[in-house]
């Protein structure tokens, strides 16, 4: 292993540990919320079976808001909420609060283009069965959906790595801002460059495991 | 068995159906034929209520649909069940899975459903596939899954939208042998909508016309055997080189 890599072997491991708390998060989020935002958002569309004009409005535009935001901005501007939520603003617990809230919108985005997908004969034959729309979501559209919803997650977890290396700003850490911190301030290119090279290999390796997962689960 | 009386609908401002009354009898196969966008289908949707109509009320087995709150509704919706031309299977679900799912819905007692989807599967002889999922089966095969789905709980009706028109002939006349079969040997009313005359005369009891959203006429007929065409390639030779048919012009 190079020199600088064993030389800075234990703040490039708590960086990574900061990324993962800051990712993980992000991802429970995205799960935990944006899959029923985005589940929401397809079926209170025009036609489908919750259709709500006000509903469906109202979270699009939302979702539109939270993403169209510059991100570093969108932290900037949460910084009175992530205090109010957590006490500080500072470090890389607060810095989860504005990395859940874009992941949701970003995920819940995914959700909704993924459940579109699905034939609308299928919805309608569960209807006909008497499905319930708890039953129609996950009895139908889930398991129709399941490889899209995979695919997007893989997609907004990469997103979600890119985002955090901006938490610098706000003492979240993270293996990105390790990189800025040493590599770009302090002139070591070569720790930057070796950063770079394990980020790459670790969004190869993510990608590779959704792609292989999505592909297996999808037997249409 | 199915009531729909003085039944309309309207898509924006363009009326699908107008002001409609149908009776099926119960044990029968009603036939609903007419050009397409005559409103065939909507009839057929309004009988399970996935149209709402704007006016008029819909029976079906003595309750009337139109009265009920979504819950009884899907309760009812239990007892009747329905086919598609596009057979609608979940592509990510076995076909013993497409099967069970409506015994799910219907909270079938949970250590009868193997034997049930069993059973149904035999019934559309299709036992051998049931861990094939839809994507392997050719059509007419997706289409004995969805009958077999429809026919789980024990449905006093079955609605079928033009179930064999994606269909070759042969498979054709298995399909609605199949249905034929479920009306005589279970009671069960059908209700099939098509636009091919073959289809509607070999099984038909009696027969709805539709015109522009509106009734033409209803007529009660004899239904023919169900023909099992030859489709060996020796057959298809000669039916394409039949002097009498060859076209001069
Ligand atoms: N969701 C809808 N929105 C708007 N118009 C509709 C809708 N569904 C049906 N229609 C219109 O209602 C009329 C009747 O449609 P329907 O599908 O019942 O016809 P059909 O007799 O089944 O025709 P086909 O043989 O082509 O299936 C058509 O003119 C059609 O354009
Ligand atoms: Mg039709």
């Amino acid at each position: 292993m190079p020199d600088i890599l064993v030389q800075y072997e234990a703040e490039i491991w708590s960086s990574i540990g900061e990324t993962f708390v800051m990712v993980g998060v992000s991802v429970l989020a995205a799960i935990l919320v944006g899959l029923p935002v985005g589940t929401l958002l397809f079926l209170c569309r025009k036609d489908q079976i919750l259709e709500n004009q006000f509903v469906f409005s109202s979270l699009n535009l939302l979702v539109n808001i939270v993403r169209s935001f510059p991100f570093l901005l969108l932290v900037v501007f949460l910084i009175p909420f992530t205090r109010l939520i957590m006490g500080t603003a500072i470090g890389t617990a607060a810095a989860t609060i504005p990395l859940s809230i874009i992941a949701i919108a970003h995920y819940s985005r995914l959700v909704e283009q993924s459940l579109l997908d699905v034939p609308k004969g299928v919805i309608e034959a569960a209807v006909s069965m008497g499905a319930s729309v708890k039953e129609v979501v996950f009895k139908f559209l889930y398991v129709e959906a399941r490889s899209g919803l995979v695919l997007g997650l893989t997609t907004s977890i990469i997103s979600f790595i890119s985002y955090s290396t901006i938490m610098g700003v706000v003492g979240g850490g993270g293996i990105g801002d390790f990189a800025i911190r040493y590599g770009y301030q302090q002139f070591k290119t070569d720790l930057m460059i070796y950063v770079i090279i394990i980020m790459v290999i670790l969004v190869q390796l993510l990608q590779f495991v959704g792609t292989t997962i999505s592909r297996l689960i999808d037997k249409r | 068995m199915i009531k729909l009386h003085k039944v309309s609908k309207s898509y924006s401002r363009f009326q699908a159906i107008k002001s409609i009354s149908i009776t099926v009898n119960a044990g029968e196969i009603h036939g609903i034929i007419g050009a397409s966008g005559a409103g065939k289908s909507t009839v057929l949707r309004l009988m399970n209520l996935l149209e709402i109509p704007e006016e008029g009320e819909v029976e079906v087995n003595g309750q009337t649909l139109t009265n009920l709150h979504s819950k009884e509704l899907r309760q009812a919706r239990k007892s009747i069940g329905m086919i598609f031309q596009q057979y609608n299977l979940v592509a990510n679900k076995t076909v013993y899975e497409n099967v069970a799912v409506s015994l799910e819905l219907a909270n079938f007692p949970r250590e009868e459903r193997k034997s049930r989807v069993g059973e149904c599967l035999q019934f559309v002889g299709l036992e051998s596939l049931k861990d094939k999922y839809p994507a392997q089966l050719s059509g007419g095969q997706k289409q004995r899954v969805a009958i077999a789905r429809a026919l789980a709980n024990n449905p006093r009706v079955l609605l079928c939208d033009e179930p064999t028109s994606s269909l070759d002939p042969n498979t054709t006349a298995e399909i609605l042998s199949v249905l034929e079969n479920i009306n005589k040997s279970f009671g069960v009313t059908i209700v099939i909508v098509s636009h091919e005359m073959e289809v509607i005369k070999s099984i038909c009891n009696r027969v709805t016309v539709m015109a522009d959203g509106e009734v033409y006429d209803t007529v009660t007929i004899k239904p023919k055997r169900i023909l099992n065409t030859d489709n060996s390639p020796k057959y298809f030779v000669e039916q394409l080189t039949k002097v009498g048919e060859m076209d001069h012009a």
